[in-house]
């Protein structure tokens, strides 16, 4: 059962392929790591697959549905890397705005955002515009705003950037516990510690996939003991002796 | 389009507007700040215009009647609020002063003007007596006033004294008597300030969207771009609405302006504006990538409704080649209704052919506004 399939999906802008033939398989009910240097095309295929951005060629499909697609938004939870919060809005406000675009009831919103802003550790600030927060409580907003409607299949584009240490783990804690209920993750992320906890990982580069495994299979592929060395491996392979990759460019 | 998800985009741009107290005061204070500003500046008659009298007039003595001076009897009809008076026995020194730029006109009665007068009335003579004005024509306006009130003030003395031009003008008012210039005014910048701050409050709203990336986050939910764009309709038609509430209320209480048809259809009027103008915005924020360009577009939005609206001065003051362009100029429409409206007492058998043309911009602009969101990198 998957949850997500991409086949020979490419994405162009002009000459430069963001996406090169991305040929992604995420089971339904996994954490998936999507890894990769800047510019590999994470963001991209993150994008095409909520329907955000047209693809060139390829078929993409999630949840069973070609997208784009509007009858699977309401499945869908995606948190895109800015935080892309109202910020003239409380944070109240802006949860109960995503929850009604999801067609829930003042008592269902009620009920989720009082758990999701304790899971956030944001209760005390419901009522305070955004635009007071830090940028990490702007982050853990943001991902609360994500989960409301209870999505099947979540699309994290680094969702733990600004956040402390003590509050990534509790994040991971929270997915896990999506994860046991049924919900898919799909996230990118630059920390390879906490990649450790993706029960599968894929690299990407150049807009193609070029490694996927459990992490420890990764780990023994490579020949590195973590998954820092890994992806250095995956990184550099192929660069040019000045460092540079061979192709050049690249987009987020 | 789901009603539910449009209410809440809408109650969404309310919330914000209400919590950014600068966006408020642009709804609010700055419309009426604009209506007091332009009307006190240019309802006000123009006042104590500088001109010195040369009166050499010996006047006529007339056997039974006595002397009579026609110089004294114009000069007393001189409105002198409107014209502020010096008396000079020379003229030369007059002229010099003029020049000097200390008046802005000099009149001048020769020593016969009274002989002369009387001469001309004669029938057969031939004869004509002439006020000679000296004027500096550097600023037209007070020039113009200075010619209206002298020629009045002859007019005046001639029916004073038995003598009336063969012709007249009979002059009956169809429509708008005692008009003052803030009946003709207050209508016009209504929907000259909600067209401005809509359109600037949609522009820079969604170029927020754009730039944070709200646009793209909302757009991953089953929120439809044709929703969106629904939803801040209804919120700013709303807000253009109460806009101009306020301000013809101020119109009412401040400049007693008339009123003589249906108020609601003004606001009809002025709401279908704020839905074309809110498309507006939306359309031209896709052509900005940050904030700050927000500015660059305020020429674009400012000037052509600023000249071919008719907000300041009638359409029929710019060259005739230029007044198509009139029609692609959205505010135009909205002030000639709700002038329609409020000065002629016009109803909507009158102005349907306006709201007609409100109603196809906003339909193209709103369908334009939607395909402009849809369109995906």
């Amino acid at each position: 059962m998957l949850a997500v399939k991409t086949d020979k999906l490419t994405k162009n802008y002009g000459d430069f392929k963001a996406l090169d033939g991305l040929e992604l398989q995420v089971i339904k009910g996994e954490i998936y790591g999507l890894l990769g240097p800047n510019g590999a095309g994470k963001t991209t295929a993150i994008k095409v697959l909520v329907g955000l951005l047209k693809k060139t060629s390829g078929t993409a499909q999630v949840l069973d549905a070609e997208i784009p697609n509007k009858q699977i938004a309401s499945n869908i939870g995606f948190m895109p890397q800015e935080t892309a919060m109202y910020i003239g809005l409380t944070v109240h406000q802006n949860m109960e705005f995503f929850g009604k675009l999801f067609g829930m009831s003042k008592e269902q919103i009620a009920i989720k955002e009082a758990e999701l802003l304790k899971f956030v550790d944001l209760e005390d600030w419901k009522d305070e515009l955004v635009q007071n927060l830090s940028g990490g409580m702007k982050h853990r907003v943001s991902l609360a705003c994500t989960l409301i409607h209870e999505p099947d299949v979540l699309f994290l584009d680094e969702p733990t950037v600004g956040v402390d240490p003590k509050l990534r783990a509790n994040f991971w804690k929270y997915f896990n516990k999506l994860k046991e209920n049924g919900t898919t993750v799909i996230i990118t992320t630059h920390y390879m510690d906490e990649a450790r906890n993706c029960d599968r990982v894929g690299f990407m580069r150049q807009g193609k996939l070029i490694a996927e495994g459990i992490p420890y299979e990764i780990m023994k592929d490579t020949g590195t003991d973590n998954l820092e060395d890994a992806f250095l491996h995956y990184a550099t392979i192929g660069e040019t002796s000045d460092g540079r990759m061979p192709d050049g460019g690249g987009v987020e | 389009m789901d009603i539910g998800r449009i209410l809440a985009v809408s109650k969404r741009v309310f919330i914000d507007l209400k919590n950014d107290k600068r966006s408020l005061a642009l709804i609010i204070i700055a419309p009426l700040f604009s209506m007091a500003v332009f009307g006190l500046a240019f309802s006000g008659e123009v006042e104590n215009i500088g001109v010195i009298i040369v009166n050499h007039d010996n006047g006529m003595d007339i056997p039974v009647v006595g002397n009579i001076d026609f110089a004294d009897q114009v000069i007393d009809n001189i409105d002198h609020d409107t014209l502020d008076i010096q008396e000079s026995d020379d003229l030369a020194t007059a002229i010099d002063s003029l020049e000097a730029g200390d008046a802005w006109a000099v009149i001048y009665f020769s020593e016969n003007y009274t002989a002369n007068t009387m001469a001309s009335i004669i029938p057969f003579t031939n004869a004509s007596s002439e006020i000679e004005l000296y004027i500096d024509m550097s600023n037209v306006n007070l020039a113009e006033a200075i010619i209206i009130e002298v020629n009045s003030a002859l007019m005046a003395t001639m029916e004073e004294n038995g003598g009336s031009l063969p012709v007249t003008v009979e002059r009956t008012e169809v429509y708008g008597q005692n008009a003052e210039f803030m009946d003709f005014f207050v209508p016009g910048i209504v929907s000259f300030a909600v067209y401005l701050f809509t359109t600037l409050l949609t522009l820079m709203a969604f170029i927020g969207e754009r730039v944070s990336g709200t646009l793209s986050r909302v757009l991953a939910t089953p929120l439809r771009e044709s929703e969106i764009v629904s939803g801040y309709a209804l919120t700013f038609s709303i807000v253009g609405t109460l806009q101009s509430i306020f301000m013809i209320v101020v119109g009412i209480l401040a400049f007693d302006v008339m009123i003589e048809g249906n108020i609601l259809l003004v606001f009809a009027v002025v709401a279908l504006l704020a839905i074309v103008c809110q498309a507006l915005g939306i359309l031209l924020s896709s052509f900005a990538q940050r904030e700050a360009q927000a500015a660059q577009f305020l020429p674009l939005i400012v000037m052509p409704a600023f000249l071919l609206s008719g907000v300041f001065w009638p359409l029929e003051a710019i060259p005739a080649w230029l007044r198509p362009a009139s029609y692609f100029v959205p505010p135009s429409y909205s002030i000639t209704a709700a002038r329609s409206v409020m000065i002629r007492g016009w109803g909507l058998d009158m102005i349907w052919m306006d709201m007609v043309a409100l109603v196809i911009f906003a339909l193209v602009l709103l369908a334009l506004a939607v395909i402009s969101l849809k369109k995906k990198g």
